[in-house]
C-alpha cells in the first residue's frame, strides 16, 4: 500500500477510507508527540516508542557532488543522537533531576510537524512515515534557536492495544555546523 | 638568498600593520587576578589572531582521516580556512584555503578525495600538493607570470604527535615536540595506551557557541571545580544509586598540571582509576596499562581527567573526545569534536566508546549541554560596561603548587585555577611579543 504517490508521474489514485484513517492516525500521533515535548513531559513522550526503539540523528557533512552518498553520516559514526530506550531514559532522568541547569529556567519550545507521508514498510504490519519538523526554542530573555529537518519513522502497532508506536526514527537536521549551543529537547 | 625569501614572502602575504597593546595591565597572576576585557574586547581579539594563533602550533586533524593520496579535510587555524591534504607522495600538507587570485575558498567540502582543488570563480586549479597546475587564459598573463610562485599558501611547519596533526604558520616556531614540552607525558596517558595508537571514529560534532574561545580552553585546562555543580544532574544519573554523585567523586583527590608553555591538565588520582563505560572498562587490562604507562599515569591522567594543549586544543581521556575551539570573533566560538578510540579495540568496544562519548559530550551530551549554558551566560554579561570591566578571581590553589616527585613539572591540587593562571601567563607573553610576521613594523 502506498497512500501517497511519491513520484510526480505516478498514476493518480483515490485514497481509500483505510488510507485516510491511517494518515489521520499518524498525524494525530505526531501532534500528541509534539504537545508532550513542548510540555517537557519526556517520560510520557518515551511511551510513544516501542521497547526496541532506535532513535538516530546522524551528522551531515558538505561533500562534493560526486561524493554526495557520503553526505549523511553512517551508522557507527559520531551522531547527534544514537539512542536506545535505556539511553533516552537516562537523558530524561537528567532533565527530571532538578539540577539540569541548561533547562532551568526551562526553554519554551514549539515543535511543528508537517509534510507527513505514509507508506507500507517491507516488514508486514509496519509503516514508514516521513515528516518535516521545525522546532523553535526560545530561552531566557531573547535566545532563539531553530532546528529544522526531516524525520523518517518506522511505525508499528502495539500488540496489546493496537495504537501506533514509533519503532525507529532517523532525524536529518538540515544543518552542518549546529547553529545552537546545545539541543536540550528531542526532535 | 635572504632577499629572495623576503621577496617571496612579500608576494605571499603582507600583514596589515596594527599597533599592538601591552596586555600586562589586564593581569596580576601572582595575586590570581584577571580582567574581563580579554574575553570580549574586539581589538584584543584581532591582536590575538596575530600574536597567539598565527605563531602557535595548532591542531588540524587526526592522521587516520587520511588513508590514500587525494584524501583531504578542511578546517580552520584561528579564523583562517585551511585544507589538509595527502599528496601523491603520501605526505600531509596544509594550505590556506584561499585562491591566490582573488582569495575565494578553493575547496568548499568538509572532507573527501580529489585530484585537484579548482576555484569555481575563475578556474585556477591546484593539485593536492598545493601547486598551481591550471590557469585558464594564461596566454593573457605577462611573460614573467610563473605558476610555480602562485601555489596555495602552505603552512611553515606541519608535524604529527602520536596520530594528532598540528601545523603552524610560524617558520621560527620550535619543533612540535618542543612546543608540547612536558605535556606529552600527560597526553600519552590517552594517546599511548595501545601500541597501535589511536584512530578517529567517522564524523565530527560541530556546533556554535556565543562565548569567547578562552572560556572553553581555560576550563579544559584547569577546571575540575565546576564538575560537581554544573554537572550535578549528569553525575546523579550516572551514579549507581541514581540519587546523587558519590561522596568519593565530590571529595576525590587529584592533581592539576600547569605548564610554562600554557598547557594544562587536571585529573583525579585513585589506585583503582577506571573508565566509566562498562564495556570499555571490561576491555582494558589495567595491570598491562600500569606496566605500559607507569603507576602515576594509570592512577591519574589515564581516565577521568581534562586537558588543554595551548592554545585551543582540548581532550577528555575517559571519553576519547578531542576537540578544537575555533575562534569566531571575540564573542563566539565553534566547537569541533572528534571521537578517538584505540586501534586494537574490538569493534564492539569502539562502538561502546563512541556511544558513551556522544551521550555524555557533544551538543546533546548530558554533561556538555550545561557547559554550553555556562559559557554563553559568561559572555552575555561581559557586554555591560561595569560587568565587562570586572576583575575575576583566579585565586584557587594559589601558592599550593609544587613539584610532587610523581607527576612531571609543576602540579597543584585538583581543585585549582593553577593551569588557568599558567594559560593566561602564556597568552599574556605571546600577546606582548611581536610575532615573526611583524619583523618590519
Amino acid at each position: 500500500m502506498s497512500i501517497h504517490p511519491l513520484e510526480p508521474k505516478a498514476p493518480p489514485s483515490v485514497p481509500s477510507d483505510d488510507d485516510m484513517r491511517l494518515h489521520f492516525e499518524v498525524q494525530r500521533l505526531y501532534a500528541v508527540e509534539a504537545r508532550l515535548l513542548d510540555q517537557h513531559r519526556y517520560a510520557d513522550w518515551l511511551e510513544l516508542f516501542a521497547d526496541d526503539l532506535h532513535y538516530w540523528a546522524p551528522v551531515r557533512t558538505n561533500r562534493l557532488r560526486r561524493q554526495q552518498a557520503l553526505a549523511d553520516g553512517s551508522p557507527g559514526e559520531v551522531a547527534i543522537f544514537d539512542e536506545t530506550r535505556a539511553s533516552l531514559a537516562w537523558r530524561i532522568r537528567r532533565f527530571d533531576s532538578g539540577m539540569a541547569w541548561a533547562e532551568d529556567p526551562p526553554s519554551r519550545t514549539r515543535h511543528l510537524i508537517s509534510n507527513v507521508l505514509v507508506r507500507a514498510a517491507d516488514e508486514p504490519g509496519e509503516y514508514v512515515a516521513e515528516s518535516a519538523f521545525l522546532c523553535y526554542r526560545n530561552r531566557l530573555e531573547r535566545e532563539v534557536d531553530l532546528y529544522a529537518g526531516g524525520r523518517t519513522d518506522v511505525l508499528r502497532r502495539d500488540p496489546d492495544d493496537g495504537r501506533l508506536l514509533i519503532a525507529r526514527r532517523t532525524i536529518l537536521l538540515d544543518q552542518n555546523v549546529l547553529l545552537a549551543k546545545n539541543i536540550s529537547t528531542f526532535l | 638568498m635572504r632577499e629572495d625569501q623576503e621577496a617571496q614572502e612579500r608576494q605571499t602575504y603582507r600583514p596589515i600593520a596594527r599597533l599592538s597593546e601591552d596586555v600586562s595591565r589586564y593581569f596580576d597572576l601572582d595575586r590570581g587576578l584577571v580582567d574581563r576585557a580579554i574575553f570580549h574586547d574586539a581589538a584584543l581579539y584581532r591582536q590575538e589572531l596575530r600574536r597567539v594563533f598565527a605563531p602557535s602550533w595548532l591542531f588540524l586533524a587526526h592522521e587516520s582521516q587520511f588513508r590514500k593520496p587525494g584524501d583531504f579535510f578542511t578546517t580552520y587555524m584561528g579564523e583562517d580556512p585551511v585544507i589538509v591534504a595527502m599528496g601523491r607522495d603520501r605526505k600531509l600538507r596544509a594550505f590556506l584555503n584561499a585562491c591566490r587570485h582573488r582569495g575565494m575558498r578553493v575547496c568548499r567540502a568538509d572532507a573527501g578525495a580529489t585530484k585537484a582543488f579548482t576555484c569555481s570563480y575563475h578556474g585556477w586549479s591546484y593539485d593536492t600538493s598545493g601547486k598551481l597546475v591550471n590557469v585558464p587564459n594564461d596566454e593573457d598573463y605577462p611573460a614573467h607570470f610563473d605558476r610555480e610562485q602562485w601555489g596555495l599558501t602552505e603552512v611553515a611547519q606541519l608535524d604529527t604527535y602520536k596520530g594528532l596533526v598540528f601545523a603552524t604558520w610560524n617558520p621560527t616556531a620550535p619543533p612540535l615536540v618542543e612546543a608540547l614540552g612536558q605535556m606529552t607525558w600527560y597526553m600519552d596517558a590517552m594517546l599511548d595506551r595501545d601500541p597501535e595508537g589511536t584512530e578517529v571514529v567517522g564524523g565530527i560534532h560541530k556546533w556554535v557557541l556565543e562565548g569567547n574561545w578562552k572560556l572553553a580552553a581555560e576550563q579544559f585546562a584547569s577546571d575540575w571545580y565546576h564538575v560537581n555543580i554544573s554537572h550535578a544532574s549528569a553525575l546523579m544519573v550516572m551514579s549507581p544509586s541514581g540519587k546523587g554523585p558519590r561522596t568519593e567523586i565530590v571529595q576525590t583527590p587529584g592533581r592539576q598540571y600547569t605548564d610554562p608553555l600554557g598547557h594544562g591538565a587536571g585529573f583525579p588520582t585513585h589506585p583503582k582509576s577506571r573508565f566509566d563505560d562498562r564495556v570499555v572498562h571490561g576491555y582494558y587490562d589495567y595491570e598491562a596499562l600500569r606496566e605500559r604507562l607507569g603507576d602515576a599515569r594509570a592512577e591519574g591522567p589515564m581516565t577521568t581527567g581534562h586537558a588543554t594543549v595551548f592554545p585551543n586544543f582540548s581532550y577528555l581521556p575517559v571519553n576519547g573526545s578531542v576537540r578544537v575551539w575555533h575562534p569566531k570573533g571575540p564573542d563566539r566560538m565553534e566547537v569541533w569534536a572528534w571521537t578517538i578510540v584505540d586501534r586494537s579495540m574490538p569493534d564492539e568496544v569502539k562502538d561502546a566508546q563512541r556511544l558513551y562519548n556522544l551521550r555524555t559530550f557533544g551538543p546533546t551530551g548530558i554533561f556538555e549541554q550545561d557547559d554550553g549554558e555556562n559559557w554563553s551566560e559568561c559572555q552575555a554579561t561581559a557586554h555591560g560596561f561595569m560587568a565587562g570591566s570586572m576583575t575575576l578571581n583566579y585565586q584557587m590553589g594559589l601558592g599550593l603548587e609544587s613539584e610532587d616527585g610523581i607527576h612531571p613539572g609543576t602540579t597543584g591540587r585538583l581543585y585549582s585555577d593553577g593551569a588557568a593562571r599558567g594559560f593566561y601567563a602564556r597568552w599574556r607573553d605571546l600577546m606582548n611579543t611581536p610575532a615573526w610576521h611583524e619583523k618590519d613594523s
